[in-house]
């Protein structure tokens, strides 16, 4: 009960680009299409927070539906290095949240948009890509139709991606990958969040779920 | 008293008015007041009524969430309206039918009176109301200022308090006693001696502290016992004042000469009142010996039993000593005397530390000079409530700052004056270097408290260990504290005067003659500064010692402070002298040039303008303001050494904070013997929402947040706890001083006591006594108490205070109704077996429930008419009793109709809930969870959001008839219990539910097998709600068994989806809630799978579904 395993969790933050290391274990391919979906979809989170002028997206085509990308390189770049340095760890399973944070300008958070990843390991080599594309795009029109979403932000927050870990991964197989983690010192709440669901999908053998997090009624404001 | 006439609905008797009002309301079906839309109701509440005796097995919990959304009331107003005329036209007919029942002897004493209660009360508003009853006055359940003419209350809270008017429209706020006392004289007594004393003057004076205690008292089972409260109180508070001057002419001190005997006698009335203000840790007062007496029944006098509790054996010795009685300061005297004998024998190879040595935290205290010096002050202001404008005197006149020029302040510090005090005997050590410390161990561990001149002369420093002392000056010689002397010789070694209005022309003559008074009546040496406020007198006493005096005028001072270096300003410690030495300020000088703005930028707002203004010698602190003690603490770290975990410690306050000393991983043993060394520090704390000074309940939450730490208890080397904003409320305080001294005493008690039962008893008397004082404070909101745990405590004590019931002793029923965080705590507690438990026997528990259902219609008659109000009280002590909330029967596997009974008021507490929040018992309270005391204060009609869909949901239960049902459908339930709902395609419970004579479950078969192959149930959900309002409450039978079986589909369908489909969950969850505005009995769903859903989304994702 109340297995969170934070001890277990590495609380980390990505600061440079990824390094690739090759896993083993999880099927390669599907978590290659869940870092892209991550990619996209957390793009989709700070576009439709309003973090930054609407300017600075373009539009795209990602799995037949329209998305947008960061023109900004470093912003672009800052999501995409953070996702793929996930990589290694999803296809051992080790990631168990993706965390989209915006906090105030005390570090304190406001939202946390989680991601949660179930990646079922045994599951057979052949992934049914059709349905896992249907399943993703589904996600993908659900993000612009929620009402969580689309509240916008005040600009001058602050936001980060942040991954919650199973277990700390050994860092000896590859020192440059290890390096790249450093702790986050977004604070935590005092009070278990209030969460609202925004989009679960189970399409096996990667379920995935969205959902937000706010501080309880009960938190106290600016500790 | 009877309450035969007004409990007709008997199980009303815990003074729900709610209850009754839904009595009303089922007699009023057919009377005419109600309007259209009354009618409706009414039917409504027959059709509910059915529920009762098996609604509330399976549904004692939901009421919290049900809202008067589906009310048929227009607005709450309209409901209100009816409601209170109902209340009137029910409390006349009583009225009339109880003067008819043979009372019509009674005279109508309260004619013309109409009282409204308050909060909680002794005797309770629904014996009271019982009593305006039988003597003809009125008893208003809502307050209302055109009918109530008094308002009882036995204590308000600050915030009423404060705005009086507003609260109570000008009306007598009056204490219960008028009425009871109005009672006994057979006549209206005039209320003006029984208003409040909160209201009266703010304060609570004594005499009325005695008269409520003693009625508190002799409600208790040892009635003949207290029945010589009331005399041995009176007399010894006589005695008290007697002894009180004779003591005062036997001890012979400077500041004695100066009060006047007559003053004493005066003001010994106040001083008492001062006393029970007081929050000194070991302080006793006479308040308190009504407490004792209840632990102690056997005891035959209130004096001895109280000594004897409070000071074990130490007292013993002199138990005719006739001033610890009433004197309390005496008896603090007295104690410090011992303490100081017993700090020689205490060199004796005796164990130190917790491990062993039961009372090692009164020794710890005893022995700690820390601990004399900070409850000196509170010890003296108790003693010298208000001294007058004596040349002595340590206060002084309040008055504005004058022209500074003018104003003279004296600081008189006495010269080393703990080394002085003991030489003073000892003309051979006069010149020689002389140190105090609690130990002269050759191991040289100990740290110097004090130094004389010719001591520090070769560089020994208080603070410094004996060793190193020793090693600067050889022939140091080492004595020991002597408390005694310091208590007699001075009241304290320094303090401010303030002179300005004195008629002395001349401060420093008047500091020279002051110097010598005090030299020739204590000879030890005194050293006096002068000038214009504190800071400055206190530098110049700086300058001036040893043994001299030193006058800054006010055109000196900036002289003076231009080249003192900043370490010498009071408020400057190494940290904040490190960082202006980093800005190279050194001196005052230095600092005055630095704007305040930007000192107030670097080191704070408040610490910033201290250090402007003390480089300017400014300080407008007026001598002579004492500050109320704030926080309540204590903390040990000498000595905290633990085997294993199952010492136990109590805090207590709404706010507790924990801290811990942790040994950090790297630090060795410390070279100070069983000191704390090199430690970690944690602190943790938790905040309850009603204070508490129960020792259980401290208990409870102490070994919650010392779970938090997960520290290793061979790790800990000093534990504390906190609490603070304490009022100056004289009753809490009182409360305050029986916990702590509970907290020094249990463990013998304990220790006699190895068996659990026995300290199961003592508990609950404690409790008694507690609950009692508790009462009479009610819930000063700001009153933070914070006490501190004890780590001594023997390990047969812990073993039996910390240990939660065996598994197989719990009743699953309550288990799950729990709030999801309690039952985590406690699932922790079980290793998590509790978690198992749960899901493994959930089924079999709803089968128990199931059987219960039908015995409990059975002995509804019993369960309806006499549940007596002593009954109930009684179970409430029994609920309160276990640390865990949670222990004690429950009306689900209660096999017998007699033990329903009791434990009935306990679950169905929703259902009686008393009108206002002060009126639930604290004790009870503050064992709840945040979320659970948030429901209850919804409840309360006195915060009158949900009344309606309150009243509706205990008529629910009142229905008569559904057992019958319940039987029919028994082969339902089993399937249903299995768990297996959702197994299969289509899924088990469509067949069940398809074959089932309840219309709603075939309904969503129906529906579910029309929506397709999706398998949601948030379509099922989505289709019913265009359906069921056909289906609302038009159903007569089986409604509780469709209710379970419906929140039974719930659940398992949360189960099944929790972990991979969140959102799936969270749309039923908001459909459901759609539909509970459509129909009480989705409502009534709603409100069992409510918890439930809360715990299991806790569970996977660590937070609370967000629901609108």
């Amino acid at each position: 009960m109340g297995d969170r395993k934070e001890n277990a969790t590495m609380i980390s933050r990505i600061k440079d680009t990824a390094g690739h290391a090759l896993g083993s274990g999880c099927d390669r391919e599907v978590a290659r299409i869940l870092v892209e979906f991550l990619e996209v979809a957390i793009t989709s989170i700070v576009f439709l927070k309003g973090v930054y002028p609407s300017g600075a997206f373009e539009r795209r085509r990602y799995k037949n539906l329209v998305v947008h990308r960061a023109r900004h390189p470093q912003l672009s770049h800052y999501i995409h290095s953070a996702v793929s340095g996930l990589l290694p760890y999803i296809e051992k399973g080790l990631v168990e949240r993706v965390a989209v944070i915006f906090s105030d300008e005390n570090n304190v958070p406001v939202e946390r948009f989680i991601f949660k990843l179930a990646v079922n390991p045994s599951y057979g080599s052949k992934v049914d890509d059709a349905d896992l594309e249907f399943a993703l795009r589904s996600f993908l029109i659900k993000l612009p139709a929620s009402g969580s979403l689309t509240e916008v932000v005040s600009r001058d927050c602050r936001w980060e991606i942040t991954a919650y870990f199973r277990g700390l991964p050994e860092t000896g197989s590859s020192k440059d990958v290890a390096s790249l983690w450093i702790p986050t010192d977004t604070k935590q709440w005092q009070q278990p969040p209030l969460i609202t669901p925004i989009k679960s999908m189970s399409s096996e053998p990667l379920s995935l779920q969205l959902y937000l997090e706010h501080p309880s009624l009960s938190e106290p404001t600016n500790p | 008293m009877s309450f035969n006439s007004l409990t007709r609905s008997g199980n009303s008797a815990d003074t729900s008015k709610r209850s009754r009002g839904n009595s009303a309301a089922s007699n009023s079906s057919n009377n005419s007041q109600s309007s259209g839309d009354g009618g409706q109701r009414s039917k409504k509440k027959k059709v509910n009524q059915k529920t009762l005796g098996v609604a509330w097995g399976a549904n004692s919990r939901s009421s919290s969430r049900s809202s008067f959304r589906s009310s048929p009331f227009s607005d709450f107003g309209s409901y209100m309206v009816v409601k209170n005329r109902k209340l009137q036209d029910q409390f006349e007919a009583e009225a009339a039918s109880s003067s008819h029942g043979g009372s019509n002897t009674l005279k109508p004493i309260f004619h013309g009176v109409s009282i409204f209660v308050d909060g909680f009360t002794i005797p309770s508003s629904q014996e009271l109301r019982g009593y305006m009853l039988k003597y003809g006055g009125r008893f208003e359940n809502y307050f209302s200022r055109h009918h109530v003419t008094h308002i009882i209350c036995s204590n308000l809270p600050d915030s009423k308090v404060k705005n009086l008017r507003s609260f109570s429209g000008g009306l007598p706020v009056v204490k219960p006693q008028w009425i009871m006392d109005s009672v006994a004289a057979n006549k209206l007594l005039s209320w003006v001696p029984y208003e409040l004393n909160q209201v009266a003057n703010n304060q609570p004076k004594l005499s009325s502290f005695f008269a409520l205690k003693n009625a508190l008292v002799s409600k208790d089972a040892l009635g003949n016992q207290t029945s010589n409260v009331d005399d041995i109180a009176e007399s010894s508070l006589d005695c008290g004042i007697l002894k009180e001057e004779k003591f005062i002419k036997e001890v012979e001190t400077i500041e004695e000469r100066m009060q006047s005997d007559e003053r004493f006698e005066d003001e010994s009335n106040e001083r008492f009142e001062d006393e029970s203000r007081d929050d000194v840790i070991k302080n006793v007062s006479v308040n308190c010996c009504a407490e004792p007496l209840v632990s102690c029944g056997t005891e035959p006098t209130v004096t001895k039993a109280e000594q004897k509790t409070i000071f074990g054996e130490e007292l013993q010795e002199s138990p005719d000593d006739p001033c610890t009685s009433a004197s309390s300061h005496h008896v603090n005297s007295t104690n410090m005397r011992e303490s100081s004998n017993l700090a020689f024998r205490r060199q004796s190879p005796k164990s130190h530390s917790t491990l062993g040595d039961p009372n090692f935290v009164e020794n710890y205290f005893k022995f700690s000079r820390l601990h004399f010096i900070g409850t000196w002050r509170n010890r003296y202001r108790k003693r010298y409530p208000s001294t007058p404008d004596g040349v002595m005197s340590t206060s002084s006149k309040d008055k504005a700052s004058e022209d500074p020029e003018k104003t003279f302040v004296i600081h008189i510090d006495m010269d080393c004056f703990f080394v002085s005090v003991v030489i003073r005997d000892l003309p051979e050590l006069q010149d020689k270097p002389v140190a105090i410390c609690h130990s002269d161990n050759p191991k040289g561990t100990a740290e110097i408290s004090s130094a004389n001149y010719p001591a520090r002369d070769y560089g020994v420093k208080a603070g410094m260990f004996v060793k190193n002392a020793k090693a600067l000056c050889p022939h140091l010689a080492i004595l020991p504290y002597n408390f005694e002397a310091y208590e007699e010789a001075v009241s304290c070694d320094e303090a401010f005067l303030d002179v300005t209005d004195s008629e002395v022309d001349d401060p420093e003559l008047l500091a020279t003659e002051i110097r010598k008074e005090i030299y020739e009546t204590t000879r030890c040496t005194a050293s006096a500064g002068i000038a214009g406020n504190m800071l400055m007198a206190r530098l110049a006493t700086r300058t001036a010692k040893p043994n001299g005096q030193c006058y800054i005028s006010f055109e000196r001072v900036d002289d003076y402070l231009h080249d003192l270096p900043i370490k010498a300003l009071p408020g400057i410690g190494h940290v904040l002298e490190d960082k202006l030495k980093q800005r190279n300020i050194r001196t005052c000088g230095q600092l005055r040039m630095i704007s305040k703005e930007s000192l107030q930028r670097d080191f704070g707002v408040k610490t910033g303008e201290m250090l402007w203004n003390y480089s300017r010698g400014a300080d407008n602190r007026v001598v002579g303001t004492i500050q109320e003690s704030k926080s309540i603490g204590a903390e040990v770290n000498w000595g905290v050494r633990f085997r294993d975990l199952k010492d136990g410690y109590g805090v207590q306050g709404r706010k507790f904070t924990l801290k811990i000393k942790k040994r950090r991983k790297d630090a060795e043993e410390p070279a100070k013997y069983m000191g704390c060394g090199d430690c970690e520090n944690f602190s943790h704390t938790v905040t309850v929402p009603v204070a508490t000074d129960d020792v259980d309940v401290l208990h409870r939450i102490t070994t919650q947040l010392f779970g938090s730490f997960h520290v290793d208890v061979k790790e800990i080397r000093g534990v504390g706890l906190q609490v603070s904003k304490l009022s100056a409320d004289a009753t809490k305080q009182v409360n305050e001083r029986n916990l702590l001294k509970t907290w020094l005493t249990s463990r013998r008690e304990s220790n006699i006591n190895s068996d659990p039962k026995e300290r199961t008893h003592i508990g609950l008397q404690g409790r008694t006594s507690d609950g009692s004082s508790i009462q009479l404070t009610g819930d000063s909101a700001a009153n933070l108490i914070e006490t501190n745990w004890c780590p001594a405590i023997s390990e047969a004590h812990s073993n039996q205070s910390l240990e939660p019931p065996p598994l197989c002793h719990l009743d699953l029923g309550v288990i799950e109704s729990l709030p999801p965080e309690i039952l985590s705590e406690l699932n922790e507690a079980y290793g998590g077996k509790l978690a198992t438990l749960i899901s493994e026997s959930y089924g079999k528990s709803e089968e128990i429930g199931n059987d219960e259902t039908g015995q409990c219609s059975t002995a509804e008659g019993s369960l309806s008419s006499d549940v007596g109000p002593s009954n109930k009280v009684q179970t409430y002590n029994e609920m309160e009793q276990p640390q865990l909330p949670i222990e004690g029967n429950v009306p689900m596997a209660v096999p017998s109709s007699s033990n329903l009974e009791s434990s009935r008021p306990s679950i169905g507490n929703t259902d009686f809930m008393p009108s206002s929040l002060s009126q639930v018992d604290p004790l009870v309270l503050q064992q709840l969870p945040k979320e659970l005391i948030d429901g209850i204060v919804q409840l309360l009609p006195a915060h009158r959001e949900c009344d309606i869909s309150a009243a509706d949901l205990t008529l629910c239960k009142n229905m008569p008839e559904d057992q019958i049902v319940m039987r029919s459908t028994e082969n339902l339930d089993s399937v249903v219990m299995d768990g297996g709902l959702w197994i299969g395609n289509p899924p088990n419970w469509i067949a069940e539910f398809g074959a089932s004579k309840s219309s709603i479950l075939n309904m969503l078969a129906d529906l579910y097998i029309r929506s397709g192959p999706t398998g949601n149930l948030s379509v099922v959900l989505q289709h019913c709600i265009s359906e069921v309002s056909e289906y609302t409450d038009s159903e007569f039978d089986g409604v509780d068994d469709t209710i379970h079986c419906l929140s039974e589909l719930l659940k398992q369908y949360i189960k099944q989806k929790i972990e991979s489909d969140i959102e799936e969950i969270y749309i039923c969850c908001r459909i459901f809630k759609r539909l509970s505005a459509k129909s009480k009995l989705f409502q009534q769903v709603y409100d069992v799978i409510y918890p439930y859903l809360q715990a299991s989304v806790n569970e996977n994702y660590g937070g609370n579904l967000h629901v609108d």
